[in-house]
């Protein structure tokens, strides 16, 4: 991708975060302070522009028409129309452009900060938040608070702005019109209001809708095998509906609102003009005010009370945008997990000595995942992990990049405790094949790359897929590493997925490899081969393999059985056979073959 | 990193054609009511309009220059009536269009939805997630729109401009053609800005869908990004798409800035000329003050009509796009389906036949080859194989996931194409590879199996799963919230949920495609004695890559590159001492003959050095 410079005046959003909303919202436009002011004084200077034009008007009905001074003061006065209304032109479209330059600038540097706040949030974060949450408040929300600094927080300033001008305007006029004027004002503004915010709870109710249909939408297509693999079209149908009627309950409810406020307003409204208008049209008659300044008072009146109506909807997208930014902000305010700080950072890398000195760990208070683990491995050693599901042996493993942190007890790696070294040199250490690997939706090249900072050559991108026993297959695709794999790898079979990941894994050459049950979908002539490859590259690197077939585990140096969190047993393989235990029911289950067969095949081999 | 966007988006000059325009009025026809009280409610706004300002020059004309109260009074009276009359008619386009618009909307949805589930796997392993649900979320929203207040804006404009025009040549037909010869320039120009300020406007909503698509990728794939340490240069990529999108966002606002205020420039000429011309005119009483007045106000109104011209004009096309793009999924032929004479069936217990089978995803790219085999009803079948032979897709084809390319599935004899889709797949109980959890609880996955499921029912074939012990043990039991796509358990937990939940099906047919590949042996063993009653008289069908979990089935197969290799039980298997031999035995004696034997492992040694 082309490298594009992207500057603009630095942020510190931490600060950004502070009790008083409107004050953290200052703070989000730092930078563009300028801009927001510049905006403002045009939003006013169009307003005085416009006031402009309907003044002129007055004094050319009175002073030219009436008066009859024809001429070049026409032309002169139809140029001055036109330089008025261009003024007025200029000056909105530089509060325009300078609205913009806040809004987008600001919002801009505020999306960066998410992207990359999320993505080094902690795991534990992560595994309780919801993705279509998280994600509508990066894009939504933060739309939200652009648009209310390119149009709502400039529009208050620019109707309040307008309102006096044309008030002061009327007042020169004539003060009593003025007073008159602005009696409904109030009313308005209340009514209005008090609509609005009405309105913001229906659209709030409105938009939770909208977010349970879209969620309801993504779970049925992310699910869509298990739904048809239950013929439960029927079912989801039934569902959706139920949740699409709904919407347009909501829907409806909120149409009526706004059908019932337009007209109202309208007449209220209305009714504050023509009164106004009426008056000042029996002072026109009777000479109190002069025809010119009628006609300029009927035109200042409508900016007098129109724009009064869109203030109430202004201050209501306000507090809607201050809804948004707070919860942009409880994101903002979850701590990052530290990837730099460090006390020990060996310059070669570390050799992966690993000990685990009474681990205990817990995902939520009170409910402990591994209790009081106990070991160590040399660098250079395999330990294998076994035990009945849901035991902890993930959750072990999870520990070792310090994807989460221990409760109690410490792990050391080459005698230091584990939170001595950062997390990033930690994870450049260790390569972790996951349970569920991930594939990003991209061609396998780019899959088996991920990890890599600098562009890497075909060749060594071959080498490690055949260490994988991935090359092969992946030759056999008509488009080779280009091939794209669908979302989340649907095109791949289970155990090319898992291939591909530990091709991944293997790249970034790491002293200590973790493979999480990562041939369970893989036969034992692949899994043999891929390590016979392992074996070679893993010489003197410790390895953790966790599985469920024996075969699997059998030349560990070290096999630790888990049950609820504990280790149970633990040893080589011989030593864990000879004696009676878990291990060896578990050989038992796996190996027995009827004595007959057995016998027979014996035989057989002997031959 | 995301190799798809929304490419479809890009082709957005899409000319509106008669087909189309057919089927956007069979969207339409039935709220052709609402339509059409939208319709006469906006065109009576717009006549008011223009009649409140032919209104003003009466009142100034008739009433305050000729100083005449009387005349006041009544024109009040009518100003009064208009307003009402118009609030009305306000009060009817809001209500009506707006009604219209949640429907269109609510229509749509539903029948994109009820496509959806029509459509095949094929379809929805090719199509990325996010596109079909802009395709349902935004696309429907943009079609509503112009359904709506497409219409109804342009026939506000034109409405206006009409009655404006008429009004103008009432009052003065010389200064009229002034200003409607300067209407085609003003809308000329606004509909040229409009399609800037859209065409920056489409290029800034896609550079979005690239960021929400960017960032979506990096938060569901999270994990990856750290163990790898993606953050800098996701981070990096990420700040192109948001400068581009930035970019082209701030030239659509930049462009917006910018366009009201030409057109009103372009109109202060016109003014000017009004105003010079008309002055001379009212010096030769050929128009009055009042007249005049009316000219200038009906010029600086204009500029709206013309906007909102511009504006429809411009949404349209992307609108039209919209809508064919949402028309192209409506007509999106499922490539599965029900055939026209389909019979009745009330179970599909019987045998099962494959008769010469083959099958490819991809052209050229064969993945079952002449595939034949037979099992007799009540019969469990284990099919085994190196990764990537096709043992999924038999599961796949079986189901009707997807259909053979050639040959026959029989069951019962009878070829399955004869039998409703629906029959076949709520007979057949299956957990998938991959075990997919729906966000909720423990309870509520596990009653998807069967809606009508007593709890007592599904608190069985959670122990039958060997799921019981562990479900309890969490400190809200069955109602314990799995997370989305099941993140809070671990994946041996997910997968004896998936299994409770096709056993709670009770289907005729039982597939496990390495349903307990993340199982440790002591709980699979426990679940194959509860599953082996539960079996009798069932047919199933077991992939897996375990010799405990396979040994007991009544035939094995090994599938390799599309074909069956070895066929029979166990015993025979490994009598013939075949791939299956080599596969369980062979290997593990291999390798504990290679760690005893050191001239072999001098071999090895060797080789590494190498
Ligand atoms: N949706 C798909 N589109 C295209 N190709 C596919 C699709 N699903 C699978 N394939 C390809 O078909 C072949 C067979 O895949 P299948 O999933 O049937 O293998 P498998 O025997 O189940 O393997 P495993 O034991 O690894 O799960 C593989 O090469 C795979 O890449
Ligand atoms: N992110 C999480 N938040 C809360 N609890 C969790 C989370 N991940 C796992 N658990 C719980 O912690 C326990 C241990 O899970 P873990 O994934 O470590 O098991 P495991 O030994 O790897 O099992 P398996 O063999 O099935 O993969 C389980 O009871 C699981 O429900
Ligand atoms: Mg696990
Ligand atoms: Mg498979």
């Amino acid at each position: 991708m082309a490298q594009k410079a992207h500057t603009y005046p630095p942020c510190d959003m931490q600060c950004v975060i502070s009790s008083k909303p409107l004050i953290s919202l200052w703070h989000l436009i730092s930078g563009f302070h300028w801009q927001y002011f510049g905006a403002t004084f045009f939003a006013g200077t169009a307003a005085l522009a416009r006031t402009g034009v309907n003044l002129f008007l007055g004094y050319f009905i009175d002073q030219i028409l009436i008066k009859r001074q024809y001429g070049t003061k026409l032309i002169e006065a139809a140029l001055i129309f036109a330089a008025l209304i261009a003024g007025q032109a200029f000056s909105s479209f530089m509060s325009g452009k300078l609205a913009a330059q806040t809004g987008e600038g600001s919002t801009r540097r505020l999306r960066d900060y998410l992207f990359n706040h999320i993505q080094r949030l902690s795991f534990a974060y992560h595994s309780e938040a919801k993705t279509g949450d998280l994600l509508e408040r990066a894009t939504s929300d933060v739309d939200t608070l652009r648009r209310f600094f390119s149009d709502q927080a400039i529009g208050i300033g620019r109707i309040t702005l307008i309102f006096i001008i044309n008030l002061t305007a009327i007042y020169r006029i004539n003060p009593r019109l003025a007073g008159i004027s602005v009696v409904i004002v109030p009313v308005i503004l209340v009514v209005s209001l008090l609509f609005f915010k009405q309105l913001s709870k229906s659209y709030a109710s409105y938009q939770e809708q909208e977010a349970v249909l879209t969620t309801n939408l993504q779970e049925n297509l992310s699910g869509v095998r298990v739904v048809k693999a239950f013929a439960r079209q029927g079912y989801e149908i039934d569902k959706f509906e139920g949740n699409n009627a709904e919407k347009l309950r909501r829907g409806e409810k909120l149409n009526m609102m706004h059908a019932l406020f337009w007209p109202i307003s309208d007449l209220i409204c209305a009714a504050q003009q023509i009164t106004s208008s009426f008056i000042a049209a029996l002072m026109a008659i009777d000479g109190v005010i002069t025809v010119g300044n009628f006609i300029a008072f009927a035109g200042l009146l409508g900016w007098l009370i129109w724009p009064v109506r869109n203030l109430g909807r202004l201050i209501v997208d306000t507090s809607r945008a201050l809804v948004s930014f707070k919860r942009i902000t409880n994101i903002l305010k979850v701590p990052e997990e530290n990837l730099f700080i460090a006390s020990c950072q060996p310059e070669n890398g570390v050799k992966g000595d690993i000990s685990f000195d009474h681990v205990s760990f817990e995902y939520e208070k009170n409910h402990p995942v591994l209790q009081d683990v106990n070991f160590s491995c040399k660098a250079g050693q395999v330990v294998a992990l076994l035990g009945s599901t849901g035991s902890g042996k993930t959750s072990l493993v999870k520990l070792l990049p310090r994807f989460y942190e221990v409760t109690s007890g410490r792990i050391l790696l080459d005698g230091v405790n584990l939170n001595e070294y950062s997390r990033d040199f930690l994870r450049s250490q260790i390569g972790i094949v996951e349970q569920e690997p991930f594939l990003f939706s991209a061609s396998i090249r780019d899959n088996i790359t991920y990890g890599m900072k600098h562009e890497v050559s075909q060749a060594k991108v071959e080498e490690v897929a055949r260490d994988a026993a991935i090359h092969d297959v992946v030759e056999s695709f008509t488009n080779g590493y280009d091939t794209l794999v669908g979302e989340r790898g649907v095109t791949l079979s289970g155990g090319q997925k898992q291939r591909v990941a530990i091709a991944r894994a293997l790249l970034i050459n790491p002293r200590i490899l973790i493979l999480d049950d990562s041939t369970s979908s893989v036969d034992m002539e692949t899994e043999v081969q891929i390590r016979a490859a392992l074996e070679n590259l893993m010489k003197d690197r410790t390895t953790f393999i966790i599985a469920h077939r024996i075969q699997s585990i059998m030349d560990a140096d070290l096999i630790l059985v888990f049950d609820q969190g504990r280790i149970i047993q633990s040893g080589t393989h011989a030593e864990l056979l000879s004696q009676p235990g878990a291990y060896q029911e578990i050989y038992e289950i796996q190996t027995r073959i009827d004595n007959a067969l057995q016998e027979e095949i014996d035989n057989v081999s002997l031959l | 990193m995301s190799a798809y966007y929304d490419e479809n988006e890009l082709d957005d000059n899409v000319p509106l054609s008669g087909s189309l325009l057919h089927k956007l009025g069979g969207v339409i026809k039935p709220h052709w009511r609402t339509l059409l009280g939208g319709v006469l409610g906006i065109a009576l706004v717009a006549v008011a309009d223009a009649v409140f300002t032919y209104l003003h020059k009466e009142i100034l004309d008739a009433a305050i220059i000729a100083g005449n109260k009387t005349v006041l009074w009544k024109l009040f009276e009518y100003y009064i009536a208009l307003v009402v009359i118009q609030s009305i008619a306000v009060f009817l386009f809001v209500y009506f269009i707006g009604l219209q618009g949640e429907r269109i909307r609510y229509d749509l949805r539903k029948k994109l939805f009820d496509h959806l589930q029509r459509l095949s796997l094929s379809y929805f392993s090719k199509t990325p997630l996010g596109w079909i649900m802009s395709r349902v979320t935004s696309d429907t929203e943009k079609m509503g729109d112009l359904l709506t207040w497409g219409i109804v804006d342009s026939t506000w404009a034109s409405v206006n401009i009409l009655f404006a025009s008429i009004f103008m040549f009432i009052i003065n037909w010389r200064l009229a053609i002034l200003v409607v010869l300067s209407l085609p320039v003003m809308l000329f120009v606004a509909i040229k800005f409009r399609k800037r300020i859209y065409y920056h406007y489409r290029l800034s909503r896609k550079a979005n869908s690239k960021m929400t698509a960017s960032m979506n990728e990096n938060i569901t794939g999270v994990r990856v990004v750290k163990a790898l340490r993606r953050e800098e240069k996701n981070l990096e990529n990420f700040k192109v798409l948001s400068s581009d999108m930035f970019n082209s966002s701030y030239r659509a606002a930049f462009l917006s800035a910018l366009f009201l205020p030409t057109i009103q420039t372009i109109s202060a000429f016109s003014l000017a000329m009004v105003l010079w011309q008309g002055g001379i005119m009212v010096e030769n009483s050929f128009i009055t003050i009042g007249g005049l007045q009316a000219f200038i106000s009906y010029i600086m109104m204009i500029l709206w009509p013309v906007q909102d011209l511009a504006r429809v004009y411009a949404e349209m096309q992307n609108a039209v796009a919209s809508s064919e793009r949402v028309f192209s999924l409506l007509e999106t032929i499922p490539s599965i389906t029900d055939f026209p004479d389909t019979v009745e069936i009330t179970s599909l217990l019987g045998d099962v036949d494959f008769q010469n089978v083959s099958f490819h995803y991809e052209d050229d790219e064969p993945v079952i080859r002449d595939l034949s085999f037979h099992v007799p009803q009540g019969n469990t079948v284990a099919l085994v194989g190196p990764t990537g032979g096709g043992k999924t897709t038999i599961v796949n084809l079986l189901c009707r996931f997807y259909e053979p390319s050639e040959g026959v599935i029989l069951v019962n004899g009878q070829d399955y194409q004869d039998f409703k889709l629906k029959d076949i797949q709520s007979r057949i109980g299956v957990v998938l590879q991959t075990p997919h959890l729906f966000s909720g609880t423990i309870l509520e996955n596990i009653r998807y199996g069967r809606l009508d499921a007593t709890d007592a029912q599904i608190e069985e074939v959670a122990k039958l799963s060997g799921a019981h012990e562990f479900i309890t043990s969490f400190e809200h039991g069955y109602q314990q919230d799995v997370g989305e796509g099941g993140n809070l358990l671990s994946v041996g937990q997910k997968q004896l949920i998936s299994i409770a939940r096709a056993l709670l099906a009770n289907p005729d047919i039982f597939v496990m495609d390495e349903a307990t590949s993340s199982v440790d042996t002591l709980t699979e063993a426990l679940i194959q004695k509860g599953m082996h009653q539960l079996m009798e008289g069932r047919t199933s069908f077991i992939i897996a890559h375990r010799l405990s979990t396979i040994k007991h089935a009544d035939q094995i197969m090994v599938i390799n590159a599309g074909r069956i290799e070895e066929q029979g039980t166990h015993e025979t298997l490994m009598r013939v001492k075949g791939h299956y031999y080599n596969l369980y035995t062979h290997q593990f004696r291999q390798e504990l003959e290679t760690r005893l034997d050191p001239f072999n492992s001098k071999n090895n040694e060797d080789s590494r050095r190498n």
